[in-house]
């Protein structure tokens, strides 16, 4: 028992790493429909911009993470009116042509990390990665990692952010627009193509950054990407894919589900529990946790 | 225009069996390894191995048989660290590219899925890394290991840690779900118990996770040692996790991968003072017989052709290539190597004794470790000012650091 106050605290900071990872994804979801297989691959290439510029500068990773975000925006800029090539075809399947694109980017992204970066896995050094809180009360303790709070506290501001952006201003406006129905909003003056630009762009920035974050936290390295890409599809579909305002709940139960079944019952067994989870919330309600998802 | 093609085609296809076993002047090498995926660094790091003694071999004019020299060529085939894709790349090298005999995959899931291939082929193989003791228990007469399992080394770590003052007296023992790791969290559990060692916890973990918060379940039961069994990456984010929330125990023992230059070059400073298992370092007194005189001259060619230090699964693997190289001298076989000259060679790899620069290659015959090197003797390593020392349980050994030094206090 005197475990649970960590127990509790671990999982709430572990879901702040996956509400970060799937955040941004969700929303590209709501708005391009797409299902993008490279989000772990985006979060692999921020992670090592991080480490090369980290090591370039000597910054901390904490304050380069503006500038992996712009570089990654425009890139997501720039790749997105080829999405949108595949996904707005008139033949076959766009839907199932955007899956197939993005898993094939995917490799191809995973193929050039290995080999310009190599096989080693890395870490990304922070002035706040060694430091921890630590509580003692009876026989109750707590220990919060500095490191990983900051994680908590970036995954916060970055979901109340992209909240204020959908739901506060002109953009968000056109965004949830574009995402209820494309041609009423386009009637309505809402340019598709630069808006979703600006969505994915958004959406490959905050993935880069997130990358840092995990590089920061935990590791680097070529191979790191299918997992995160499992767990942002856990985050979302639990969530319900495309309701950007499930995803910290969803997040926050998983990454809590993990934690008590780590530390209480077999830790052999976590993913079972997590994946027994999330079928069993999809028998009951398909749509997600908040029956919002699409 | 079409039939044409498609008779040229079916006449290639029924040609093809003809040019098998034509003759060649040079060895033709099967790799099965890990070159991608969640193994590829130690896959990589075998590969380097093997590169290593191809090149030594071809520079020294290649395999000596019969007063002639046969280069000796490898061809590479990607188990992208999956079992089955590792069975069918064996299977793909055996039957279309016909090579002579395999150097054997980095971990020990995918030796076990390749194995059962080769012996159905009767093609040799020794893989210069796998480490669990299942693969030869199963006593597969085609497969090979210069690397001995890990209940043969994996014990020798916690005793040298058994013996420090004041002893350990309990620990926290966890492995990741593969088959190494999990051996290795068996063995370091066996071996504890023999050693007077209270294992307060024993658990097997699913592979790649953030383990934090167990770490921080484990911070609670406050045990001397904690060890634990997986590969790089996951060693590496332990270690971090354990950083994070400031919990040092006593002595915090590992495996493979602490030997590994990114380990020290991820953790820098927390790097320090980890524990682990190996059987080769660059300082291990060896005398050489076949191309390398020591293993000094051994890790300075490695540094030569790599820049990176070389550790003892990329000796091994070259050890691999040696071993096969002296067995082939010895039957006097020149390539290809028909299925008789396969059997012959199987005979004689269970007859080669040799002093390498890696130490004694001599394979069991029978028994639990059969087909795997009992030459060696294992030795634990610590990691001290960012270099691997070994400290135990060689007559050479180095004073370990114990206790481990808090992090605050690094």
């Amino acid at each position: 028992m005197e475990l649970l106050p960590q127990a509790l605290m671990d999982g709430v900071m572990l879901g702040a790493i996956y509400i970060i990872i799937a955040v941004a994804f969700s929303l590209v979801y709501g708005v391009m429909h797409v299902i993008d297989f490279a989000v772990g691959e985006w979060i692999m290439f921020g992670a090592f911009a991080g480490f090369y510029l980290n090591r370039a500068t000597g910054m901390d990773p904490f304050l380069l993470l503006p500038a992996v975000f712009v570089v990654f925006a425009v890139l997501g800029y720039l790749l997105q009116p080829v999405i949108q090539r595949v996904l707005s075809g008139k033949k076959g399947n766009p839907l199932l042509m955007g899956l197939v694109f993005t898993f094939g980017l995917s490799l191809m992204f995973r193929g050039l990390a290995q080999t310009f970066f190599g096989f080693y896995s890395l870490s990304i050094p922070s002035r706040f990665s060694t430091g921890s809180f630590f509580f003692e009360k009876g026989s109750f303790f707590l220990t919060v990692s500095h490191v990983r709070l900051a994680g908590l506290v970036y995954a916060i501001a970055i979901t109340v952010g992209l909240q204020y952006l959908l739901k506060h201003t002109d953009f968000g406006l056109g965004v949830r627009a574009l995402a209820q129905h494309k041609d009423a909003a386009g009637l309505m003056g809402v340019n598709n193509r630069r808006t979703s630009a600006f969505v994915y762009a958004i959406y490959v920035g905050v993935s880069a950054m997130t990358g840092v974050l995990i590089g920061t936290i935990l590791a680097v390295s070529a191979k790191m990407a299918p997992e995160y890409t499992i767990f942002t599809f856990f985050v979302v579909v639990l969530a319900g894919m495309g309701y950007l305002a499930g995803v910290p709940a969803a997040a926050f139960l998983l990454g809590i589900i993990q934690s008590l079944f780590l530390i209480y019952l077999d830790p052999g067994y976590t993913l079972l529990a997590v994946f027994g989870v999330l079928y069993l919330i999809l028998l009951v309600s398909p749509t997600g946790l908040f029956r919002k998802g699409v | 225009m079409m039939r044409r093609i498609f008779a040229a085609l079916a006449a290639l296809v029924v040609a093809g069996p003809a040019f098998a076993g034509a003759p060649r002047d040079y060895f033709k090498v099967g790799v099965v390894t890990e070159l991608s995926g969640d193994l590829a660094t130690g896959g990589n790091v075998t590969k380097r191995g093997y590169d290593l003694w191809a090149q030594a071999v071809n520079e020294a004019g290649g395999i000596a048989v019969g007063g002639k020299k046969y280069p000796v060529k490898l061809v590479y085939a990607d188990a992208q660290s999956n079992p089955f894709q590792g069975a069918a790349a064996a299977e793909r090298l055996i039957t279309q590219e016909e090579v002579d005999f395999l150097l054997g995959p980095y971990s020990s899931g995918v030796t076990l899925a390749v194995a059962p291939v080769v012996e159905k082929y009767k093609v040799p193989m020794i893989t210069g890394s796998a480490e669990s003791p299942l693969i030869w228990r199963q006593k597969f007469l085609y497969t090979f290991g210069t690397i001995p399992p890990i209940n043969f080394t994996g014990a020798s770590a916690i005793q040298t840690l058994a013996a420090l003052s004041p002893a350990p007296k309990t620990a926290v023992i966890f492995g990741s779900n593969d088959t190494f790791s999990k051996a290795t969290a068996e063995a370091f559990e066996a071996a504890a118990k023999q050693s007077g060692i209270k294992v307060v916890k024993f658990n097997i973990v699913p592979a790649g996770q953030d383990l934090t918060p167990l770490m921080s379940a484990v911070k609670g039961l406050r045990p001397d040692l904690v060890a634990f069994g997986g590969h790089d990456e996951e060693l590496i984010k332990l270690v971090k996790g354990l950083h994070q929330i400031d919990f040092a125990p006593r002595a915090l023992l590992m495996h493979y991968g602490v030997t590994e230059p990114a380990f020290v070059e991820a953790l820098k400073g927390d790097a320090n003072e980890v524990f682990g298992g190996a059987v080769w370092t660059e300082t291990t007194p060896t005398k050489g017989q076949v191309l390398w005189k020591d293993a000094p001259s051994y890790a300075a060619a490695a540094v030569k052709a790599f820049s990176v230090p070389a550790d003892y699964t990329q000796a091994g693997s070259s050890a691999a290539g040696i071993a096969f190289q002296v067995a082939v001298e010895r039957i006097k076989a020149t390539p290809p190597l028909g299925e008789s000259a396969r059997a012959e060679l199987v005979k004689a790899l269970e007859a080669v004794d040799v002093q390498t620069f890696y130490g004694r290659v001599k394979f069991a015959t029978e028994g639990e470790f059969y087909h795997s090197n009992i030459g060696l003797s294992p030795l634990t390593v610590q990691i001290q000012a960012g270099k691997v020392a070994v400290v135990g349980p060689a007559k050479n050994a180095m004073k370990a650091q114990y206790p481990m030094t808090p992090w605050s206090k690094r």
